[in-house]
This record gives C-alpha cells, structure tokens and sequence, in this order.
C-alpha cells in the first residue's frame, strides 16, 4: 500500500512540475510567431512617397506657403491610401541641424492615424534633402600630375562633315563634350576649323596651351577633317588614289606629340572632309566635301603611330562582333564619375587584337572600356584606349582610343573612356549647407487579429 | 507477502503509465515549441526571399528584356536601385491566375494574365519563367513553396454614369483610402464608323486631365462619342504625390470577331507581338474577316500618352480558319513600358468595331502578377509585404511562404 502511496504523490510531484512549466511556457500569439517585417514595410512606404521627390519636397515647404497645410493633408491621404487597413501609422519630421559639430533634431510635424499604436511596433527613419542644395565636387585637372595631358582639343571644324553620328551633329556632340569633360583639363579648346587643326598637328599651340601630351577627340565620326595645303598634298596618294597617307602623317604626329587621338564611333579615319577641299566629292554615299579612304586610313595611321613607312593597305580589319559588355573597370568609374551610358551596346567595328603585337600597343598598357570578345578564332576589341610604347623602350609615345561602336554615337562612353584613361580624382566638397536635411520616421503598428 | 507484491505490481503499473502520460504531455509542449520556433524561422525566412526577390534583378540582368533563360532569379529593374521591379521580367512569369489560352495555328500554348474583355496578356510558356525554374534558382526547391503576388496599390474603376452625353466617373482608391485632389491624365480612343469595305478602322484621340474630388471621384464628359456608332477606350493615369495607378474602361460593339494579342518574341530591340482572329483561338459565332489598326502609346513623364510609330503590319485584314493570312506579327521598336492599342472592324461593316489593349511592360495597365503555388491548402503560411515601384506606378508586393518538410508532431 505503501508504494502505490508514494506513486501517487510522484504523480502529483510530476503534475505539479507540469502544470508550472505549462504556465511559464506560454507560446506566443502568432502575430509574434509570424511577424510582419514592418519596418521594411515603412522604409518602402517612404521610398515610394519619395519616388518622384513629392515627400521631400512637403517636408521642406515653407510655412508661410499657401498650399503648406494641404501639402500636409495631400501627404496624409497618400499614406493612408499606401498602407493596408488594418496597418496604424505615425510619421515624425524633424529638422536636423548641427551645432558645434553635434547633431540636433527639432521635431517639426507628427501625422498619425491613431492614438496608439498597438504593443508591438517597429520604425523606420529615411534622410531627405532639400531640393536647394546641389552636391558639389571639384575635379583634380588631367595633367596636374607628370604634366602631361593637360589640354584637350574637340574637333568642332566648321568646313567638314560628319558620317556616322547620325541625328547629331559634330558640333552639338562637340558641345557637349565640353560639357562633359572641360571641368577634367587645364584648358579645352574647340578647334573650329581646319586651319586650327592644321595648327596644333605642327605643334603650335591655338591659346598658349600646352600641345604636348594633349588628347583630340574627333567629332565627326568614321570621317576626319583634313586641313588643305601641306596636309592635303603631302597625305594624298596618287598611285593608290588616296588620302590614307594623311592618316599615316596623323598618327606619326600623334607618336611625335605623344597625342591620345579618340574616335568615337564606327570605323577610325574612314572618310576625310573638307567641304572646300572637296566640294565635289562625296563619301559614295552623297554626303558632299568628303573623300572615302576606306580601311587604308586606320592601316596606314597605326603604321604611322608605330613609325612604320608609309604603304597602302586597303585591308579590312575589324568584325561586327555583336553585343558587347562594360568593362568591369569602366562599371566601377561610372560609379566614381556618375556617368551612366548603357552597359551593353553593339559593336559592329572591333579591332582585332591581334594590332597589339603588330604596331607595339602592349596589353599591358591597354584600357579596355568594353570586356574583348573571343569570336571566329580570334579576340576583337570593341572599345579600349590603346597606348603605344615602341620596341625597346618603356615610354608612351602616342595613344589611340577606339570606339568599334555602331551608329549613333554616345559620347557619354567617350567621356567615361578618357576618364578611365587619366582617372582624375574627385575631391567632393565640404557639406556645409545648413538645414538641408530632414529626417522621416514612420512608424508602423498592426490593430485586430492576433 | 503475496499483499506486498501486489502493492509493488500496481504501484509500478500506475508509475510506468503516469510516466508514458507525462512524456507525452511534455513532448507535446516541447514539440509545439519547435513547432512554433520554426515558423518563425519561416517568416524570417519569408522576408529574406522577398527581398532577395526584389533587390536583385537576376543574371543576366537584362533577363525580362529578351529570351533568355536566366540562371538567377530576380525581379529588381536594372537601371535602378532599391525596390524598383522590371515591368518586363514581371511580363515573362507564368501567370497562376488564369487559364492557359492555345493559338493552334502556330502552336502557341500561352500564359494568361487577361482581365476581362479586351485587355489581353498572353505570353508563349516557351518564353516564359515558371514556378519550377523560379523555385530552382531561388534555391528552395523541395524545401519551401511559394506565392508572389504584386498588386496595384491604387485601383481606379471606371464606371459609366451616363449616355447622353457619355459620362464617366472614375474613382480611385488606394489600399485603405480613397486618393482625393489626385490628378487625372486621361486619353480617349474612338474608332469612328467610317470607310467603306475593307478599310482600315480610323480612330481619333483626345487628351485631357482632371482632378478627383474628396471622395476620390472624378467625373469626365464626352460629347463627341455616339455610343451606337463609336467603339471606345478610356486610358486614365492618377497621379498623388508619389503614387501612380492606372484604369481603363472599353465601350466594344463587336465582341464575335476581335483581334487577340499574343506576344511572340522578346528581342534585343523591342518585343514582337502577334496578331491573330479571335475565331481561331475562341472559336465562337458568325466569323468574318477584320481590319484592324494598331498603335503603340507610352506614358510621358508628365503623365500624358503619347504615341509612338509602330512599323511594318500596323495596319491589315485577318482572316479566320483555312485563309492563308489569319494572323500578323508586328514589332514594338522599345522597351519603354507602354500600351499597344488594337482598334478593329469587321472588313465589311464599319459599325462593327471594337479596341483591344495590350500592356507592354506589366504596369502600363496596372495588370496585377500572381505568381506561384496557390497557397490556401497549406498548413502554416507566412506572408510579408513590401512597397515597389514598377514603371513608375506603386505596387504592392507580397510573397506568401511555406515549408515542404512537413508539421506533424510527434507524440
């Protein structure tokens, strides 16, 4: 009787044990067993509020503003419709301001669409800045270190035509070159016409700049204006019928200068323009004051980068390779530069790669902007800054930038291409605006269910 | 002696059974604890793959903008940060809402997203994603299912109100609200009656804004539509600030013969639709041939449409059945979200007309995506939800997960 006894208070020792572990193992609501992430749920709300700078532009309106409380009810109503029903809400503003280098928060407006918001919430806050400040940076200029390449010069001659930049015009893609890269340079002088260009190919300087070392763009295409007199009779070929030979003195000059020469699309040194050279001559596709010199042009401006003589060679080079992709390298500096061209283009004039070891362009020294593609038992080029050191030295002497790009032209690749080139820095500027910025909190809260 | 032992037996038979009892009853908390841990684990989880969803647009990331099949799955616009969704790689998911639609004559078996007459979203299964792949390279297949489900926040409904003068009233609301003082950016479509037999259908377009009232009405007059004549579409973008929905409402006088949309290729350029009869992929009463005028309208960033020239094949006369010319393929030169308008007549009746909508890119017409399992069998499902952008219009994205390795307890 005895042991039956002392099971019986075992049982109760042991029901006793489970009915406290039962009382303290209170399994949670499921609410809490499978939450709402609600804070994403706040940080996306204000990304979309925020979408087409509408709550920024609220936030920092003006009390004095006509429209400034129904800014504040708009701002509500856009909320309310963002978030579900059962979803309560409570946005804060406040105005940050520094002051002896600590960071201050004064509230400035509440919106909220319940007194309480339940036991459980969570918060996300989101920095908006005034539409009035504008981010500034002060570029290091190309050629402040080892002095070279300071000056750049955009093709923007009056007397010849563009082929290949279709709905632009050279001068318009010149404009915005400018635009694009002056701020980069010491100087950056618009060579307005063939006489100028003439010019600085003897090394005279067109505003006291330095020639030595200076990158020229070249506006207008598969076409290259040529300068009349010394140029047009000694780079004209009369056994070959040609002006290649000017291609072959543009690319000694380019070696004799140490030049960085960029085309910007299509097929390099293709046609030469005039408009009073050749005012009856057309690029066989009615385009007037131009001479088509056909793939003698590049063969004979890379034979005369590399110090080769002169000879015609009217071989075609490149191949149409088809999609190409950004360089990781030039990925990172659109980052660096907030220069955002397309990643992918096509390419349809790539040059082989095999022009590294015939004209002394080493790998090495090469900056690709678009990744190479391996097609047809070969590796094509479709982008890239070709850098020319001759056998035996380790000196640049002369460079080459290459866009094998289709029509039409985005100069936007060509900016990034001699950024990625030179890489000068950015040295951002000091924050110093006050009362530019605002912090959101919106804070997130469920009613009903469990 | 013998009293002892049986003491000894039955106290030991009542120990041994209380124990068995009390194990099980310990078993059952501990299990539903686990039980409990691990759909929390879940919902963790649910959170993680939305977002792994909608911040990565996949590889490669172009993916929603040609054929291939990617090897990463993504739904992120490329050309944006955060949570920003391709129109297009959403056009190309299977949808799990609709009823597959067959094309015979080309063999097309095509993904359904069509709500209602005349606002068609076909999508060949050749060129689509499906749930299977979706979940491969996402990594939980076998291990969890899933539903994605991206919706429109703001809905505007279009209803008539009245026919002499045709007046319409368009109300828009947002998840929990309705959007007042929004603005209305409209463009309508009449085809006229006009043109003798075999004529392509003509239409005219007029544009316009308004505003919504504090009930998130917004009432608009036309009294250069004859109902009994005039075939119609009201095109509506609502504007609030940063909230961006879409509505449309179809006046369609012939319903047996319609051109039905399919898209039938995703190029590098722009995409390619086809154009087919309804009789071939319907079937239906009293077949005739119909001409049809096609255009393509993409919205501006100051919310009105514009449209953009389409190519070869916009405007023809398809036949049905046996007839050597039953469909046209014609190409959408972009990849800018937009709608493709398809107004048609009956080739020998000028009366007989009607329009048909494609959206190009999922949010021109605010299609919602459902994508995935359906989850209503499951046993635990957790579910979260984001706020996304896609094209520009606000979407709400909720992703609905659950494990595949079972619940039971044990004990």
């Amino acid at each position: 009787m005895m042991r039956t006894i002392e099971v019986f208070l075992v049982i109760v020792i042991i029901t006793g044990a489970f009915i406290i572990a039962s009382f303290y193992a209170v399994l949670p609501v499921p609410r809490r067993v499978s939450p709402l992430n609600l804070r994403r749920l706040a940080l996306t709300t204000l990304q979309v509020l925020d979408s087409d700078y509408s709550l920024s532009e609220i936030v920092f309106k003006n009390p004095e503003d006509p429209d400034y409380e129904s800014s504040w009810k708009q701002l509500q109503v856009a909320l309310s419709a963002l978030l579900p029903p059962n979803i309560v809400y409570n946005m804060s503003v406040y105005i940050v301001r520094k002051e002896g280098g600590e960071e201050l928060y004064t509230p400035l407006r509440f919106i909220s669409n319940a007194e309480s918001l339940g036991i459980q919430s969570e918060a996300a806050s989101y920095l908006v800045a005034s539409s009035n400040v504008t981010f500034r940076f002060v570029p290091q200029k190309i050629g402040d270190v080892g002095g070279v390449g300071g000056t750049l010069y955009i093709l923007n001659c009056s007397d010849a035509r563009g082929w290949w930049i279709t709905g632009y015009t050279a001068h318009t893609l010149a404009q915005d070159l400018y635009n694009l890269l002056s701020p980069y340079f010491q100087k950056t002088i618009m060579v307005q016409n063939t006489t100028q260009l003439a010019k600085i190919l003897n090394g005279t300087s067109l505003q006291g700049e330095t020639v030595q070392g200076a990158i020229i763009i070249n506006t207008f295409g598969e076409a290259v204006p040529i300068p009349a007199g010394y140029y047009a009779t000694q780079g004209y070929d009369p056994q070959a019928q040609s002006y290649a030979k000017y291609c072959h003195i543009l690319g000694q000059k380019v070696r004799t200068y140490n030049f960085t020469w960029v085309s910007i699309v299509g097929y390099p040194l293709y046609y030469v323009s005039n408009i009073n050279l050749f005012p009856n001559n057309h690029n066989t596709w009615g385009i007037y004051g131009m001479r088509d010199v056909g793939p003698a042009g590049l063969n004979a401006f890379l034979r005369g980068l590399d110090g080769k003589s002169y000879s015609y060679d009217n071989n075609w080079i490149t191949s149409s390779v088809g999609v190409v992709q950004l360089s990781s390298e030039a990925i990172y500096y659109c980052n660096y530069y907030g220069i955002y061209p397309y990643p992918r283009q096509t390419a349809t004039r790539a040059l082989p790669a095999d022009i590294l070891t015939t004209y002394n362009l080493p790998e090495s020294r090469v900056v690709y902007i678009f990744n190479k593609v391996y097609k047809n038992n070969n590796w094509w080029i479709p982008g890239a800054i070709f850098r020319h050191v001759a056998a035996g030295d380790n000196k640049i002497t002369g460079s080459f930038f290459a866009l094998g790009l289709t029509r039409t032209p985005d100069i936007r690749l060509t900016a990034l291409g001699l950024l990625c080139a030179f890489r000068p820095r950015l040295y951002r500027s000091v924050y110093t605006a006050t009362d530019a910025t605002r912090l959101v909190v919106l804070q997130l809260g469920q009613v009903g269910g469990v | 002696m013998a009293g002892s032992t049986i003491d000894h037996l039955i106290a030991m038979t009542v120990f041994l059974g209380a124990i068995l009892i009390f194990v099980g009853l310990f078993n059952q908390t501990i299990q539903t604890a686990i039980l409990y841990q691990r759909n929390k684990y879940i919902a963790t989880k649910c959170s993680d793959l939305l977002d792994n969803i909608l911040l990565n647009p996949g590889i490669p990331t172009n993916w929603g903008r040609s054929n291939v099949i990617p090897t990463s799955f993504g739904l992120q616009d490329p050309e944006f940060t955060q949570y920003r969704l391709s129109p297009f790689s959403l056009l190309r998911l299977v949808s799990a809402s609709g009823t597959p639609v067959t094309y015979p004559k080309l063999g097309l078996v095509c993904s359904n997203t069509t709500i209602g007459f005349g606002n068609f979203l076909l999508v060949p299964y050749t060129k689509a994603i499906n749930y299977s792949l979706a979940t491969r390279l996402l990594g939980v297949n076998g291990s969890y299912g899933f539903q994605l489900t991206i919706t429109p926040i703001v809905t505007v409904s279009i209803t008539k109100v009245g026919s002499n003068p045709v007046t319409l009233s368009v109300n828009v609301k947002g998840a929990g609200f309705p959007l007042s003082n929004a603005v209305v950016s409209y463009c309508l479509i009449i085809v006229k009656p006009t043109g003798g037999e075999g004529q392509y259908p003509s239409f005219t377009t007029n544009y316009g804004t308004a505003y919504t009232n504090a009930e998130g009405s917004a009432i608009l007059s036309f009294s250069t539509i004859n109902e009994a004549q005039d075939s119609y579409v009201l095109i509506v973008y609502v504007h609030h600030g940063g909230l961006i929905g879409t509505g449309y409402y179809e006046h369609i006088l012939n319903k047996e013969n319609y051109i039905v949309p399919f898209i039938y290729d995703f190029g590098n350029e722009g995409g390619q639709v086809l154009l087919a009869h309804s009789w071939d992929v319907h079937g239906g009463d009293h077949p005739a041939a119909i001409t049809y005028n096609a255009t393509f309208v993409i919205l501006t960033e100051d919310f009105t449409l514009r449209e953009m020239p389409l190519g070869a094949g916009r405007v023809g006369l398809l036949n049905y059945g046996n007839d050597p010319h039953t469909y046209e393929i014609i190409t959408i030169p972009t990849y800018n979200p937009g709608i493709l308008v398809v107004t048609y007549r009956k080739s020998a009746n000028p009366k007989d007309s009607g329009v048909v909508l494609m959206p190009w890119g999922i949010s021109s017409l605010a299609f919602p995506v459902v994508f995935g399992e359906d989850p209503s069998s499951k046993t635990w499902v957790a579910t979260d939800i984001r706020q996304v952008l896609v094209g520009n219009v606000a979407y709400q994205a909720k992703l609905a997960l659950w494990s595949l390795e079972g619940y039971q307890v044990i004990g």
